[in-house]
């Protein structure tokens, strides 16, 4: 390669720099999650689109990949659901509003929406696989008349799991919204569904010729929600997933996201599953 | 094309008249058969004649530690760190490793082009030598030959009592003036033959790769790898990194930094919770072959392994690339040849 044809690399972008944003929200979600709602300076848009990922850092702490909650139809800031796992999310519990954390993102492809407009959408959203799911779900909320039936199948472990409950009864509410929710296991005072995400599956009435899906949750869920979308009936072609690795850079530089050959972090982490069936690694 | 001869006894005077240029990095002797890249401070220090290094010049473009940033944590507030241009003569280089730097050059420019790395790089000069293959070279198997100058500004071949000097560069040119040596006029030798090799080109080592996704050789090697990601560590065309904070004694400051890391080491798929993606050595050995064979030659019709021999070298548990890669070809060559 001649490297005499680049920009000089003075004049490339140091894309490990992070942009400084301020916390203007912190609220609790469950035991282990908590929402942030995070500005840019200047109250700048991150410009993303539902499904991609920001790298979030605390100096002295660390950076990680987190997905945008919010729909880029929130104009002016953006928000994350963040689950406790470690070090950095700890840390990042601690937080108030007014503390400036780093930011580089968005990044990622996130969800095709040209491919869901006008097509009955259905999202299927195991645990914190909610998080980045409301991205979309609210987009196509915002955007109503683009979209057909919004179908949302969301699977927790138990009620106490639960993430962003107040939207939850809104789109329970929703006569637009077709919503089931179902946790593994229910406490005596749970009135709904009990039982693994699957079993919302059989019972929900698809128009499988005009129905995208969206799937997102913990790694051992996605065969299973496979499986029973396909005995549904639903095609390949229809189904689309967003998939968890460790996307360190973001940039497709650190190699840790890779499955087989693809950069969660540039081909990813939303995925058609006609493009990764035949990847071993994926899932 | 100009061509010189150096007199075995003028190799020093000819490093410290580039030294006079520039600063010289080139291999020296660190120990009976080991060989590093230093920067050179005594010309005499400098060894032509070598196997290999452990490390290649790619420390010098991706060392093993960046520092990305450095923070103030009262004032919660980071400045980025200056990358140096390094302009630098790499001396003694051989020809796979400057092949590595062009996969690199590949690796750091595809997508989103790295600063980091292309600050560093671009001002690298380059001096290759031509070396004899020992009992790990493999690189004619995958089309780099002991003599191939690719890249560089100035290339040395090795006569019995000296070298064959040849200016390719204008840059390379430029080095030579004040250093006066006699034409070479005949002709080069002939450069050694490899004795390890893998028997079939790229092309044909896709679709053998693609078929032996579950081939029982990876869970063999397995069984000896002791997962300790020394492959990753030596070659030279592995980038992958890892970026972590140092946080200074008075908790006041720190930097935030970017090291090596390797397909290798378990935690290298680990995500937040503890999932590991590549849980088993045999899935790491096969991701590590697939880097180099594969993934990344599918996209570009070149191998990513530049066969300079070093992951079977230095591999603590005698794991040999060369027979995986040619057990793969053997059983795949059986198959088509077998009765159905």
């Amino acid at each position: 390669m001649n490297l005499s044809e680049l920009k000089t690399p003075a004049e490339l972008e140091d894309l490990y720099h992070p942009v400084m944003a301020e916390i203007k929200e912190v609220k609790r979600l469950s035991a282990m999650e908590t929402y942030y709602r995070v500005e840019l300076p200047g109250g700048e848009d991150l410009g993303h689109m539902p499904g991609q990922f920001v790298e979030l850092s605390i100096f002295g702490v660390g950076e990680a990949p987190f997905s945008v909650s919010s729909s880029p139809t929130l104009k002016g800031s953006f928000e994350l659901g963040v689950r406790r796992a470690g070090m950095l999310t700890d840390v990042l519990l601690r937080q108030q509003p007014g503390t400036k954390i780093g930011i580089r993102g968005p990044f990622g492809n996130g969800i095709d929406v040209e491919k869901f407009k006008g097509k009955d959408v259905l999202i299927v959203a195991g645990g914190i696989g909610l998080v980045p799911m409301r991205s979309m779900i609210n987009y196509v909320i915002d955007n109503r008349d683009q979209f057909g039936k919004l179908i949302i199948c969301y699977g927790s472990k138990s009620e106490n799991d639960l993430l962003f409950t107040d939207e939850l009864a809104q789109w329970d509410k929703d006569p637009s919204i077709d919503y089931h929710v179902t946790v593994d296991h229910g406490s005596e005072s749970w009135q709904g569904n009990t039982g693994v995400i699957t079993t919302l599956i059989p019972r929900l009435d698809l128009d499988l010729a005009n129905t995208v899906c969206c799937i997102c949750g913990p790694p051992v869920m996605y065969r299973f929600v496979l499986m029973s979308l396909k005995s549904k009936g639903l095609s390949d072609e229809s189904i689309y997933m967003s998939l968890e690795r460790r996307m360190k850079c973001g940039v497709g530089k650190c190699g840790h996201c890779q499955i087989n050959h693809s950069y969660v972090c540039q081909d990813g982490p939303v995925y058609h599953y006609p493009d990764i069936k035949s990847m071993q690694e994926a899932l | 094309m100009v061509q010189f001869y150096l007199e075995g006894e003028r190799v020093s005077e000819f490093v410290a008249h580039l030294m006079n240029h520039k600063t010289v990095y080139a291999p020296h002797r660190k120990g009976q058969k080991s060989f590093s890249f230093e920067r050179t401070q005594n010309p005499a220090d400098v060894v032509l004649d070598y196997p290999r290094t452990m490390h290649s010049v790619k420390k010098y473009f991706l060392p093993p530690r960046e520092e990305l940033l450095t923070f103030d944590l009262k004032k919660n507030d980071f400045e980025t760190s200056d990358i140096p241009v390094c302009d630098a003569i790499f001396l003694g280089v051989h020809s796979y490793d400057l092949a590595a730097v062009g996969r690199l050059d590949y690796n750091f420019t595809v997508g989103s082009p790295e600063r980091n790395y292309l600050t560093r790089r671009q001002d690298a000069i380059f001096i290759g030598v031509s070396f004899e293959p020992d009992k790990y070279h493999f690189s004619g198997s995958v089309g780099i030959r002991p003599e191939d100058n690719t890249g560089c500004d100035i290339f040395l071949t090795k006569l019995f009592d000296g070298y064959v000097l040849e200016v390719l560069t204008p840059t390379g040119q430029e080095l030579m003036e004040g250093m006066d040596l006699p034409a070479h006029e005949a002709g080069k030798p002939a450069t050694g033959h490899f004795h390890q090799h893998i028997f079939v080109p790229q092309a044909k080592l896709s679709e053998i790769m693609e078929r032996s996704y579950d081939n029982p050789v990876w869970e063999e090697t397995a069984e000896k790898c002791v997962g300790c990601g020394t492959c990753n560590l030596v070659c030279p065309t592995c980038y992958c990194f890892n970026v972590e904070e140092n946080v200074d004694i008075t908790v006041t400051k720190g930097n935030r930094e970017r090291h090596w890391d390797g397909c290798m080491l378990r935690k290298f798929s680990e995500v937040a919770g503890g999932e590991v993606f590549r849980e088993s050595l045999a899935s790491r050995q096969r991701h590590r072959i697939f880097r180099k064979f594969k993934y990344i030659s599918d996209q570009t019709g070149q191998p990513w392994c530049v066969g300079c021999g070093r992951c079977t070298a230095y591999c603590t548990a005698g794991i040999s690339i060369v027979s995986i890669v040619n057990r793969l070809i053997g059983e795949y060559e059986r198959a088509a040849v077998a009765p159905v």
